[in-house]
């Protein structure tokens, strides 16, 4: 993730170079101009599908319908009202996150193909309210529309290319510092993992949702450009071609990022001029083309920029390893016990999994939920974590009755959640995954990551450091630039603990960590844990491997067909003859 | 009214297959193929090829256009769909709107077929052809397009329930690693189903064509209204994706009965949301059977 927004750093100086060059050659050209002003409106667009596709990984074919509403609100108040452009432009712009906000709530009932579907039609309908709408031309459009004034300055000829590209390379700036934030880190989560990203604290829901009002936004604004600068506008110049279009743009350039989009919307500039009379010929190309860089060249223009191997991290200062190396003392918020559950019921149709388990776990305590396979010990854990409803039962934390709220919620209060698959975030490496935890304790709004305030900054820096810190802690630093994807499994179940641990949980669970872990692995796992514990963190195990648990719990407790069946220290429950019926069955 | 109710089975009738042919490769590959509406007017100017390059009846030519629609959809599974899936779910349906760009300004280039609709013979006498029943006059072609079309329902119900090859396609469909464990080729039972569904496609434009016109741009309204039927009717199950493509023809001849066509298309792309949202599993699928 931080490898291609680097790339993106690395391209970007030389688009702009490159920009300046054209916009200088192009000053006696009007045909170059006007096709290099278009590179430049659509790529504001661009970059909006871009973010939305390639880091959130929601597709939307209706990218025209934004557009359309930027454009149209320019034709309409310019020409109706003869306000200025500046003030419709950004009704316009702000009219087109608001839909982006509602299509965004709908699409979070889509995935795939469906939400594909179902955005193509969001601009199939746009498309049609345009081209009925009498108030706005209906489907002669709406011309005449006044040239865009900044100053003294007509925005028209070069002088629109300049502008447009100025618009475009700020977008781009923004974006930029809106992916390197915590905002960027979201969405990447939720790209990777939705419910791991859940358990770090990410409401998932809201930073889709906010992806594609931001998507929504930039087509607005590209409309908004595009009506001033052609002085008209009709329905067919914003109907599915021009979705796909941009969807080529970003395909050709690469998803994701900036650099891939600006770079899609020149390719497709330069082509639209070069090949303007082989009309029809020039869409087959650009099929054919969009259908060989999906398979071949997944990572498109921008890709063949990026560093294959990100590389080891540079050693700390000294003084960040003094820091790391001291424990990191958490203390819960209040003095309520870290969870209190109360006759918690959890039903799958008609199947009991969870059946009426109380229990309170006491502050800075390692206790572990042992029981044979299929006892409900994860569903227990899921719905402490708001993952799925409970069926019945309050589940208090520290104090506060969390029953029906979302994993997210859950996991801001301070509670950490390892799962038994390892859910790590796999396109990001192991530092990042790590960040991404630690962002948990970390405020900054959408708006000082968008701008690059000193918020977004601190949040960033204090995010990196205490990952990196747990990271050396846990003693994973040699790793920490390797993609999870590659991880052999015993380091993904220490990472997804350290990404748990960077969180600064006072609670937290953990599923099964010792599966699948050599003689090696569990005794670093069993460190690691303890320290955890002696930082104050109470701690609830689920495990299968007795050694382990009899050996570093406070408590044991034993599920069994959804009931709880002991409770006590561990040679207690070792020696109840329930509990030995329950693993080793019973004679008769 | 009832004039209008007709009109709506022939036009629903093409969604209908539409529908049928997005169920099928969906159930086999899990991929919504965007260009399927393109293959309905790729298959219709199929038929046309075969009429005025062979003189071919009606029938020959609807058998030829199905047959080449059936080698057609075997070249778009091996050539595109198939690398694409290796890139995962987004470069795929890219890979299908990239499949609709070629189809829909690549037939444009073929001499023959231009970028203009043009007329294909009826299956019988003349197009204008029609029979009275009390003041509403029904084409005869009309009713060939829903007599083929449920024609067409029984041969492949007999195929996947009757016969071991689409017993077969079924098993790879529904569980892919447990179908190559008894020694299904589960990579042959996709190309196959895909072929199938493209041929189903260009049987759609074959039959249609007479009353529509082949050829044109008409192929991305196709396929989505075809998804909108699919959608309705429940696009897990078959019976479904038949009676929501028909209902959304009849749906839409009603409409523009009322409104305009600038209305009535908009309309019936809200179905879409509409449906998508209320009952995701569409009218005849079980609660709970929506994937991704």
């Amino acid at each position: 993730m931080i490898a291609r927004l680097r790339a993106d750093g690395r391209v970007l100086p030389v688009l702009i170079i490159l920009i300046v060059a054209f916009g200088i050659i192009a000053r006696s050209n009007a045909t170059y101009a006007q096709a290099g002003t278009y590179a430049g409106i659509y790529a504001v667009a661009a970059i909006g599908l871009s973010i939305l596709l390639g880091n959130v990984n929601q597709i939307s074919l209706g990218q025209a319908g934004f557009f359309g509403i930027g454009a149209y609100a320019v034709a309409f108040f310019t020409t109706t009202y003869s306000w200025p452009f500046w003030p419709a432009a950004i009704v316009g712009v702000i009219a087109a996150a608001i839909v982006g906000l509602g299509l965004g709530f709908i699409a979070l009932r889509f995935r795939g193909h469906y939400l594909a579907m179902a955005t193509l039609a969001f601009g199939l309908i746009a498309f049609g309210i345009f081209h009925e709408a009498k108030i706005v031309g209906g489907a002669l459009g709406i011309n005449n529309i006044p040239y865009a004034q900044a100053g003294p300055l007509t925005i028209s000829g070069i002088t629109a290319y300049w502008f447009a590209w100025l618009v475009a390379i700020g977008i781009a700036l923004l974006s930029l510092n809106l992916l390197r934030g915590r905002t960027g880190y979201a969405f990447e989560g939720t790209r990777n993992d939705e419910l791991a990203a859940e358990v770090v604290g990410v409401p998932t829901r809201r930073y889709k949702i906010f992806a594609f009002a931001y998507a929504g936004a930039l087509a607005g604004l590209s409309g908004a450009m595009y009506a001033a600068f052609l002085g008209l506008i009709v329905p067919d110049a914003v109907s599915v071609p021009l979705s796909i279009d941009i969807l080529l743009m970003v395909v050709l350039g690469g998803m994701g990022g900036v650099s891939g989009a600006v770079i899609g919307a020149a390719l497709i500039g330069f082509l639209d001029i070069a090949g303007h009379q082989f009309e029809n010929t020039r869409e087959v190309a650009y099929g054919i083309l969009v259908i060989i860089v999906v398979i071949a060249i997944p990572g498109g223009m921008v890709g063949i920029f990026r560093r294959a191997r990100p590389q080891p991290l540079a050693p700390m200062s000294p003084e960040l390893a003094r820091v790391a190396n001291r424990p990191r003392i958490v203390v819960p918020p209040s003095d309520a016990p870290p969870l209190a559950i109360e006759g918690v019921v959890k039903r799958f149709g008609g199947l009991l999994a969870v059946d009426e388990v109380s229990f309170t776990l006491e502050r800075g305590t390692l206790t572990s939920l042992i029981g044979p396979n299929g006892a409900g010990k994860t569903t227990l854990f899921n719905a402490i974590n708001g993952i799925g409803r409970l069926s019945g039962g309050s589940v208090r934390i520290a104090g506060i009755d969390v029953s029906g709220w979302q994993p997210h919620r859950i996991a801001q209060l301070g509670v950490g959640r390892t799962f038994q698959n390892a859910r790590l975030f796999n396109d990001m490496t192991v530092l990042e995954n790590v960040v991404a935890g630690a962002f948990r304790a970390e405020a900054s709004s959408f708006t000082a990551d968008l701008f690059g305030l000193p918020q977004a900054r601190r949040a960033e820096r204090a995010a990196n450091e205490r990952a990196r810190a747990t990271l050396a802690r846990l003693g994973l630093e040699r790793i920490a630039h390797i993609y999870a994807r590659d991880l052999p499994f015993g380091d993904r179940r220490r990472v997804e603990v350290a990404r748990a641990r960077a969180a600064d949980p006072w609670l937290l669970f953990v599923d099964e960590p010792a599966a699948g872990l050599n003689a090696r692995e569990r005794a670093q796992l069993q460190d690691d844990l303890l320290r955890i514990r002696d930082e104050g963190v109470t701690l609830l195990l689920i495990e299968h491997d007795m050694k382990l648990v009899m050996s570093i719990s406070d408590r044991v407790m034993v599920l069994k067909f959804g009931r709880l069946i002991a409770d006590g220290t561990a040679s207690v429950v070792r020696n109840d003859p329930e509990v030995v019926a329950a693993y080793l069955g019973t004679a008769g | 009214m009832l004039q209008l109710l007709v009109a709506g089975l022939t036009v629903g009738s093409g969604y209908a297959l539409v529908a049928l042919g997005i169920h099928i490769i969906l159930r086999a590959t899990r991929i919504v193929n965007f260009a399927q509406g393109e293959f309905v007017v790729v298959g219709g100017l199929f038929a046309l090829t075969f009429v005025q390059l062979f003189h071919a009846n009606a029938w020959v030519a609807l058998v030829g256009a199905t047959a080449a629609g059936f080698v057609l959809g075997l070249v778009y599974e091996r050539l595109i769909l198939r690398p694409a899936a290796r890139q995962g779910e987004i470069a795929l349906t890219i890979a299908t709107i990239g499949t609709v760009f070629v189809l829909l300004y690549g037939h444009a280039l073929v001499p023959t077929w231009g970028s203009l609709p043009q007329p294909l013979p009826a299956f019988t006498g003349d197009v204008s052809d029609a029979l009275n029943v009390g003041g509403v006059s029904i084409q005869y072609q009309s009713m060939w397009v829903l007599g083929l079309l449920f024609a067409a329902l029984g041969v492949m119900y007999l195929f996947f329930e009757r016969t071991y090859y689409g017993k077969a396609i079924r098993a790879a469909a529904n569980n892919p690693i447990g179908a190559r464990l008894v020694g299904i080729n589960i990579t042959s039972a996709r190309a196959v189903s895909v072929g199938i569904a493209i041929a189903v496609a260009a049987f759609g434009g074959a039959i249609i064509g007479p009353i529509t016109l082949v050829g044109g741009a008409a192929g991305v309204a196709i396929a989505i209204k075809g998804f909108v039927g699919a959608v309705i009717g429940g696009i897990e199950s078959p019976v479904g994706c038949v009676v929501g493509g028909l209902l959304v023809g009849v749906v839409e001849k009603l409409l523009q009965g009322q409104f305009s066509y600038g209305i009535a298309d908009p309309l019936v792309y809200s179905l879409l949301l509409i449906g998508l949202l209320v009952r995701p599993q569409g009218l005849f699928g079980a609660a709970g059977a929506v994937r991704d």
